[in-house]
C-alpha cells in the first residue's frame, strides 16, 4: 500500500486555482520528485499535505488514513516532516535547540517536570540533547551546535532544517527546494545525504529545480503546471515528454528551435 | 550536559555567547569595597562622634590603646584598607597591562576570612563586655550593629570575589545571585534602626518584579504582546481581598490565597488567551488592552456585589502566625516576598530552559515552522498566557494583603504600561535583565520622581539658584519619566541586560546598516 496518497486534491485561493485535481501516490522507500515551472503549485501542494492550508476538495491519505483537515502538528506526529523553500529556522535559537524543537512532540517532559527539574526532565533533556548533538555531528554541523541558526552559513542552514525535520522521527520527508542556493560541492553532499536517508528507509517527496539532482536521485517524477499534473513517470520518461518540454520552454518552443 | 554544550559554545567561530565575563567580578569587588567603607564611616554619620558608637578604628584611636579589642581593631583596619583599595589598584594594574597574580588573590582571601571572623569576635566582645578597656565607654546603641553587618558582609564578599575569582568570572549569574542573596535575607536585620519604609519599598519592588517576570513569559518568551496585564494583577488582588476580609466574612490564610490568586488568574489568562489565539502583534495587543480596561471597570461597577464598587475592598487580613505578626512589621512581608520571588525566579528560569521554554521561543521566532515541527501552537500559547497570568495573580494576592485595601484605580492602564516598560527597559526575554529593570524603575517611580521637589529645593539652597526651587517637578513627573525611558532606549536599545538573541540581532542590524552606508545605499 502506498504511504502517501493524494486523491484529486484541489486548492483554491479565491479565484485562483493553485492546485487542481492532482492525484499521485508515494510508495514506501521511494523518492518522488515534484517539478514544474515557478507558480505551478508545488509548494502549495506541500502546504496542503502538511496541513498548513486546508484543501478545497479531495483527499490526502497517509497509510490509508485521511489526514486532510488535521492541524500541522498532528500531521507531524503522524510522521510527515518538511523543510521550507525559504529557510524557516528559529533564527535566534541555537542549532542544538532548533533540532531539539523537532523532538518536542515526542518528549514526555511536562511543564512541572521542567519547572522543578525533576529527574525525569533532566535525564530526558540530557538524552535528547545527546541525540541532537549526534544528529548535528552526522550532518557535519557540530561546529555550529552552540551558534544561533542565523549565524550559520546559508548551506548549513539548509542542512540544519533537514536535521530539525529528522528529529521529529518522520516516515515521510518533504524537501522543498533543498538545493536552492547551494554551491556544486554542497549539492553533491546533499545528493549523498538524500541517498543515505533513502537507504535508511525514509520516503522522500522532493521539490527541486536542479534537474541534474532530480534525475539522479528520483525513482519517479511528477510534473505540475498551472496547478495540474501534466506528467508522471520515471526520469527518462519525463525528460522526453513533449508536454513537459512545452511547459518549461513555452508553446512553440520546439518549432522555434527547429527553424533556427 | 550543560558543560558539554559549553564546550561547543566556546569553539564557535566568532564572538560567541557565554555567561563568562568580568563585569560581575568588578561589580562585586567594588561593592565589597563600598560596604567596607560604609561600615567604617557609618558611625560617624549616624550618631554624634563622642557618643562612642561603633567599633571602628576611630574608637580605637580615642580609647586607650590597651586590650585585645584595640589590637583586633588595628588588624581589621589594615585588612579593611587593603581590601578597600584592591579594586582600584587592580583596575590601575590592568590599565598598565599587568595583573596581581594568584598569590595576591590568596592573601586577599585570607584577609577577607580574617575580617569576617575578627569582626565577629569584636562584636561578641562588645556585646559581652560592652565597656572599657576595650572600646571606651559604649552605649548600647544599635547603630554599631548595622556597621558590623555591613563590614562583615563586605569582608565576606571580598573573600568570595578574590578567593573564587575563576568561578565568579565563569558563572556570572550564579555568582551574582550567591553574593546578593545573603544581603537580601539579612536586610531587615542589618538595619536595626532602618525605617520601615525601606522594607515597604522592597515589598513594592518585589511585587513589580513578580509582575514583570510574569509578563516576560508572555511578551519575552512567547512573543505575544499583552497590554492589559494589570487585569490579572487585579484578579489576584481581588481574589485575596474577597477571601480574607470582612466583605464576605471569609478569612483564609495568605499562603492559601497566593495559590488561589495564581490559579484564578491563570484560569482567566487561558480565558483571555483562547479567543485571541489567531491574533498576532498589533491585533492581539488591542484585544488585551480591552481586557485590561474591562476588568477594573467590572470592579468599579461592583459585579455580582463581589468587588465593593469604586471604593474597593478594605480591611484585608494581615496574617498572624505565631510570632510572625505581619501587621507589626513589614519584615515578614519582606521575607515571604523574598522567598516567593526566589521560587518564581528559579521556576521560570527552569521552564525557560525546558521543553516548553523552547517551544515558546520557537513560536516567537516562526509560528508556521513551529507548527510544522510538531508544536501544538494553541496549547503552547495558552500555557504562556496562563503561566504569565498566574505569576501576576500571585503578586496580586500579596499586594492585597500588603496594602490591606484594593480599589479599581490600583489596576489602571498605567500599571500595565509600567510593567511593560520594566520588561522592555530591563531586556525583553532575559530574566536577569527584567529583575534589574524592576529594581531601577521602581526606584525611579516610587522614590526618585516623588522626591524630585524636595531635592530641587535642597539643591537650590546649596548652589544658590532660587529658580530651581520654583520648578514644580511633581507636575512634570511623567514627562521626566518618559524622557528617561526614551533616553534609555536610545542608549541601550536592547534593554539594560539584553538577551543574547536581542544583542546579536542589534549587532547584526548595525552591521547591515554600516554595510549599506559603505555601498552608498543609505
Amino acid at each position: 500500500m502506498a504511504l502517501l496518497e493524494l486523491d484529486s486534491v484541489t486548492k483554491r485561493f479565491g479565484g485562483l486555482l493553485a492546485v487542481s485535481n492532482v492525484s499521485f501516490s508515494l510508495d514506501r522507500g521511494e523518492i518522488l520528485s515534484m517539478i514544474g515551472p515557478n507558480g505551478a503549485g508545488k509548494t502549495t501542494a506541500f502546504n496542503c499535505v502538511t496541513g498548513l492550508f486546508p484543501i478545497t476538495s479531495g483527499q490526502i491519505r497517509l497509510d490509508g488514513v485521511s489526514i486532510s483537515g488535521l492541524p500541522p502538528h498532528r500531521i507531524t506526529k503522524l510522521g510527515i516532516a518538511r523543510t521550507f523553500q525559504n529557510i524557516r529556522l528559529f533564527a535566534f535559537m541555537t542549532a542544538v535547540d532548533n533540532v531539539m524543537v523537532g523532538a518536542h512532540w515526542w518528549m514526555k517532559e511536562r511543564v512541572w517536570d521542567g519547572a522543578f527539574q525533576t529527574k525525569r526532565a533532566r535525564s530526558e533533556e540530557r538524552s535528547v540533547q545527546q541525540r541532537a548533538l549526534s544528529l548535528l555531528d552526522q550532518l557535519g554541523l557540530s561546529r555550529y551546535a552552540g551558534s544561533y541558526a542565523r549565524e550559520m552559513p546559508y548551506g548549513l542552514q539548509r542542512k540544519l532544517e533537514i536535521a530539525r525535520a529528522l528529529a521529529t522521527q518522520p516516515r515521510l520527508l518533504l524537501l522543498d527546494e533543498p538545493a536552492a542556493g547551494l554551491n556544486s560541492h554542497e549539492k553533491v553532499e546533499l545528493m549523498q545525504l538524500i541517498a543515505r536517508l533513502r537507504d535508511e528507509g525514509l520516503t522522500i517527496l522532493l521539490i527541486e529545480h536542479d534537474m541534474r539532482l532530480v534525475m539522479e536521485v528520483s525513482h519517479r517524477i511528477v510534473v505540475l503546471d498551472h496547478g495540474e499534473k501534466i506528467a508522471e513517470g520515471s526520469p527518462a520518461e519525463v525528460r522526453t515528454n513533449p508536454r513537459v518540454i512545452e511547459a518549461y520552454l513555452g508553446t512553440g518552443a520546439s518549432e522555434a528551435t527547429r527553424s533556427a | 550536559m550543560r558543560k558539554r554544550l559549553a564546550a561547543f559554545i566556546r569553539t564557535e567561530p566568532e564572538g560567541g555567547p557565554s555567561s563568562a565575563g568580568t563585569s560581575v567580578f568588578w561589580i562585586l569587588a567594588s561593592s565589597a569595597s563600598g560596604l567596607l567603607i560604609i561600615g567604617w564611616l557609618l558611625p560617624w554619620f549616624v550618631g554624634p562622634y563622642d557618643a562612642g558608637v561603633g567599633y571602628s578604628a576611630q574608637d580605637a584611636l580615642v580609647s586607650s590603646p590597651t586590650g585585645i579589642g584595640t589590637i583586633l581593631i588595628y588588624i581589621l583596619a589594615v585588612a579593611m584598607v587593603i581590601l578597600f583599595v584592591s579594586p582600584f589598584a587592580e583596575a590601575f594594574m590592568r590599565f598598565r597591562g599587568r595583573t596581581f597574580g594568584p598569590r595576591a588573590d590568596r592573601i586577599r582571601l585570607y584577609l577577607g576570612i580574617a575580617g569576617v571572623v575578627l569582626t565577629g569576635v569584636v562584636w561578641l566582645l562588645y556585646r559581652v563586655l560592652g565597656e572599657e578597656p576595650l572600646f571606651g565607654s559604649l552605649q548600647p546603641g544599635e547603630i554599631s550593629d548595622s556597621a558590623i553587618w555591613l563590614t562583615m558582609y563586605g569582608f565576606a564578599l571580598a573573600a568570595l570575589v578574590y578567593g573564587a575569582r575563576p568561578w565568579v568570572i565563569g558563572r556570572q549569574t550564579l555568582a551574582f545571585g550567591t553574593a546578593v542573596l545573603p544581603f537580601g535575607i539579612f536586610l531587615p536585620l542589618m538595619f536595626h534602626q532602618a525605617p520601615d519604609f525601606l522594607l515597604w519599598a522592597a515589598g513594592s519592588l518585589a511585587i513589580y518584579m513578580l509582575l514583570a517576570l510574569g509578563l516576560n513569559v508572555v511578551v519575552g518568551f512567547a512573543g505575544l504582546l499583552d497590554l492589559g496585564y494589570a487585569a490579572f494583577f487585579a484578579i489576584g488582588a481581588y481574589a485575596c481581598a474577597s477571601f480574607a476580609s470582612p466583605i464576605h466574612n471569609i478569612h483564609w490564610p495568605l499562603w492559601i490565597l497566593i495559590f488561589l490568586g495564581a490559579a484564578i488568574a491563570s484560569l482567566f489568562g487561558a480565558i483571555l488567551g483562547a479567543p485571541t489565539l489567531r491574533l498576532r502583534g498589533d491585533y492581539l495587543a488591542i484585544v488585551t488592552l480591552g481586557f485590561g480596561e474591562i476588568v477594573p471597570d467590572l470592579a468599579t461597577n461592583n459585579v455580582f456585589n463581589l468587588t465593593g464598587g469604586p471604593n474597593g475592598i478594605s480591611g484585608i487580613d494581615q496574617p498572624h502566625w505565631g510570632f510572625m505578626d505581619f501587621s507589626e512589621s513589614p519584615r515578614w512581608y519582606y521575607w515571604s516576598l523574598l522567598l516567593v520571588s526566589i521560587a518564581v525566579i528559579v521556576l521560570l528560569y527552569n521552564i525557560e530552559r525546558s521543553r516548553v521554554g523552547r517551544a515558546w521561543v520557537a513560536l516567537r521566532e516562526d509560528e508556521v515552522a513551529a507548527a510544522a515541527t510538531g508544536i501544538n501552537t494553541t496549547t503552547t500559547k495558552l500555557l504562556a498566557f496562563a503561566i504569565g497570568a498566574s505569576v501576576s495573580g500571585l503578586a496580586g494576592a500579596f499586594y492585597g494583603s500588603l496594602v490591606t485595601v484594593v480599589t479599581p484605580d490600583d489596576f489602571s492602564f498605567s500599571v500595565s504600561i509600567a510593567v511593560l516598560s520594566i520588561v522592555v527597559l530591563g531586556g525583553i526575554g532575559n530574566i536577569a535583565g527584567v529583575i534589574l529593570g524592576a529594581v531601577i524603575l521602581t526606584f525611579v517611580i516610587f522614590w526618585a520622581l516623588p522626591n524630585m521637589d524636595a531635592w530641587s529645593t535642597t539643591l537650590s539652597s546649596t548652589v544658590h539658584i532660587p529658580a530651581l526651587a520654583n520648578i514644580n517637578f511633581s507636575s512634570y513627573t511623567y514627562i521626566i519619566y518618559g524622557l528617561a525611558l526614551i533616553l534609555m532606549m536610545l542608549l541601550r536599545p536592547g534593554g539594560l541586560l539584553p538577551s543574547r538573541a536581542r544583542r546579536i540581532e542589534l549587532e547584526s542590524a548595525g552591521e547591515s546598516e554600516s554595510l549599506a552606508a559603505v555601498q552608498g545605499i543609505a
